[in-house]
């Protein structure tokens, strides 16, 4: 059977096993999309715009003297209709009537409260029209540098509990905030949702100084991992969040902060050393990272911190060097050459000598190693090795396809081949080759298979972190192939 | 060695449609909703039981995975990978299944259920083929072989889903693939 066939077979196998029952899953979908993240990406200028923002609050005060000097209200013109939240990392809150009038404007956190202080904490905007003071407080962010970088995001949230018109409001500020901030030629992603508020929610909230938005976000990455902290996920940027809800939240980020303290104890420096740091998460590459700008002595350094376990993975690079593909380029110098780590392999196998094929060095996952095939014996060996340490990452022995219909004389077991040492002997085999022992281990396996006509067991199991992977001749004990690899 | 590249794999004009279809689910249109679940469904269930190894379950989850689909289409970023974005969006649903139901895998592989017991659509042969070849894997190589058959993604696609390196989906794969024939043939001959 060839490799096609063999596709196919399967193909058509999952094909009719998979559910076909569409009506099912549409029954299951409601007609409004409430909680769509939209994406817009318009482009600005991002600084200097104080005097269409001071035009902006302007017109916000002209209408908050029209709609509070009148001295008539009905009761509704207090009632709350809307709630409005925008976040980038400050966190905004504003409050609506029916009319579409700010009843209030908060800042829930520090950053906030910093940006709105020239509209006197946000009570300026009050009694305002909403889009009116959302640009009014998309300008002060812009402003303050929150939008300048090319991956910036704002997140605008709407709760209402009218439907239609909490959706019409939400395409009606995301049209006015993507407009201001095309005006500015901004990069500036807008996103936006419709939120269902519960009290767990606003608890949580509360309990961080986040919108319930941001609330909202949050509370959607955590049903995707739910090991993944609430409060720790509220101290991230909208900017962070919307890229680990993309990654599909596979780990918890170390934060900004963290990564520029990692970059600090790497470089040896500390605050006093730098003029200026800027720290870009990344966290949508396929190695997501943190890049970090450091100004030392006048001079640009850049840095990549792995996002998810804080090591440095770049050292002192250009930034053009710091747009990655789909994996970082390599960086240094290997601590090994490429004889050495052939020598490891040969080593490991047990052989003087061979016919090395391909060696080559591979950067991925942020480690820098080699790849190691030879021939010898009938056998094509495939190794992996790390070029720092020298450690075997990943190893296989498999017959050499050019010889596997010839030289099967010649790669029998040397034991009896009908024995079999069981299988507790052959787990014991690959145990004392980890050099671990039962206990140690987890999700043990233990199958006996047939594999080029002759019997083997193969053997899994976990410890500390990595999984474990061995084949074991059944007839002599001996261990044909091992693996190690990063349990994920 | 590693220049065997399968014969799969995903065209620019799949990814275009696929991305097309998203865009429109993303939008709240049904229609798109519908022709993107008749193209993947076979992908998402490969990799759900893959995953859960109970037939049971992994389609509970497919069907759990277009749910997601409609409601966060608009999360898929234009100019990526959508298979991978639907995928990815299936494991992590299979594997938060799994952990909700506490299971772990059996002692006995050939316990597993790939194929449900009723599924009227499913021939005999099939069923001995999926179910027969996949007791001969490891849970990586099940994995790898089933992802590359139903979703047509490349080496290093799959890769960057399982977060492996390709070097090693390659190496598993053929490896996978070995292990396969001699049980098919086998079986086919008896």
């Amino acid at each position: 059977m060839t490799e096609r066939e063999l596709n196919e077979r399967l193909k058509n196998a999952l094909d009719h096993a998979a559910p076909n029952d569409l009506d099912a899953v549409l029954s299951r979908c409601g007609t409004g999309k409430g909680n769509v993240i939209d994406m817009n990406e318009v482009k600005t200028n991002t600084k200097k715009k104080k005097s269409w923002t001071r035009m902006l609050i302007a017109a916000c005060l002209a209408l908050a003297l029209l709609g509070g000097g009148g001295g008539v209200f009905y009761q509704q013109a207090y009632a709350i209709a809307s709630v409005v939240s925008l976040d980038v990392n400050p966190s905004i809150q504003l409050t609506v009537n029916r009319s579409e009038k700010v009843l209030s404007c908060a800042g829930l956190n520090a950053e906030a409260q910093t940006v709105l202080a020239d509209m006197d904490g946000g009570r300026d905007l009050k009694g305002a029209k909403l889009d009116v003071a959302v640009n009014a407080i998309v300008g002060a962010l812009v402003r303050s540098g929150y939008l300048d970088k090319l991956d910036s995001a704002i997140l605008i949230s709407v709760e209402d509990k009218d439907a239609a018109r909490g959706a019409r409001l939400q395409q009606e500020l995301v049209a006015s905030v993507d407009g201001v901030l095309r005006t500015a030629d901004n990069t500036a992603s807008v996103l936006s949702q419709n939120v269902t508020a519960s009290k767990t929610l606003e608890s949580q909230a509360q309990k961080n100084n986040i919108s319930t938005g941001k609330a909202y976000l949050i509370d959607q990455i955590v049903a995707l991992n739910p090991d993944l902290d609430f409060d720790a996920l509220a101290a991230l940027s909208v900017e962070e969040l919307r890229d680990l809800l993309q990654a599909g939240a596979p780990a918890m980020p170390i934060g900004q902060q963290a990564a520029l303290q990692a970059v600090l104890d790497f470089a040896g420096l500390t605050e006093n050393d730098y003029t200026f740091a800027d720290t870009d998460p990344e966290l949508d590459e396929r190695t997501p990272y943190y890049d970090v700008e450091l100004f030392v002595d006048g001079r640009e350094q850049d840095y990549g911190v792995d996002a998810y376990t804080g090591e440095v993975i770049q050292g002192v690079k250009t930034p053009a060097v710091m747009d990655p593909g789909p994996a970082l380029p390599q960086s240094d110098t290997p601590a090994m050459t490429e004889a050495e780590a052939e020598a490891i392999a040969l080593a490991d196998a047990g052989l003087q000598d061979a016919v090395f094929s391909v060696t080559r060095t591979d950067f991925d996952d942020g480690r820098l190693r080699y790849e190691v095939e030879f021939f010898a014996g009938g056998y094509e060996y495939d190794y992996e090795i790390d070029a720092e340490t020298g450690d075997i990452l990943s190893s296989d022995r498999e017959r050499d396809p050019r010889t596997a219909f010839s030289a099967s004389a010649a790669a029998a077991p040397t034991a009896d081949p009908n024995g079999d040492i069981g299988q507790d002997a052959a787990v014991a085999a690959a145990l004392d080759h980890a050099g671990l022992t039962e206990d140690q281990v987890s999700r043990l396996k233990c199958e006996r298979d047939r594999d080029d006509g002759r019997i083997e067991y193969e053997i899994e199991f976990k410890c500390d972190g990595y999984d474990f992977e061995y084949t074991v001749d059944a007839a002599s004990g001996a261990i044909l192939d091992h693996e190690r690899d990063w349990d994920d | 060695m590693q220049q065997t590249e399968r014969p799969l794999e995903a065209s620019s004009s799949d990814r275009a449609r696929l991305e097309t279809l998203l865009t429109g689910v993303a939008a709240g249109d049904r229609d798109a909703l519908g022709r993107l679940y008749a193209d993947t469904r076979g992908a998402v269930y490969a990799m759900a039981v893959g995953i859960l190894k109970n037939a049971q379950e992994a389609q509970d989850v497919t069907q759990d995975v277009f749910v997601r689909i409609w409601d966060r289409a608009g999360q898929y970023r234009p100019g990526g990978s959508p298979m991978g974005w639907v995928l990815t969006l299936a494991r992590n649903l299979a594997l938060m299944r799994l952990r909700q139901t506490g299971r772990v895998s059996s002692l006995d592989d050939d316990a597993w259920e790939a194929v449900p017991a009723q599924a009227p659509g499913v021939a005999p042969e099939e069923r001995a083929v999926l179910q027969t070849a996949l007791a001969a894997l490891t849970d990586q190589e099940r994995q790898i072989v089933l992802l590359h058959a139903a979703s047509g993604l490349k080496h290093r696609e799959i890769g960057q889903i399982l977060d492996m390196p390709v070097a090693t989906v390659l190496s598993k794969y053929h490896r996978a693939l070995k292990k396969l024939r001699v049980r098919l043939e086998g079986d086919d001959a008896s």
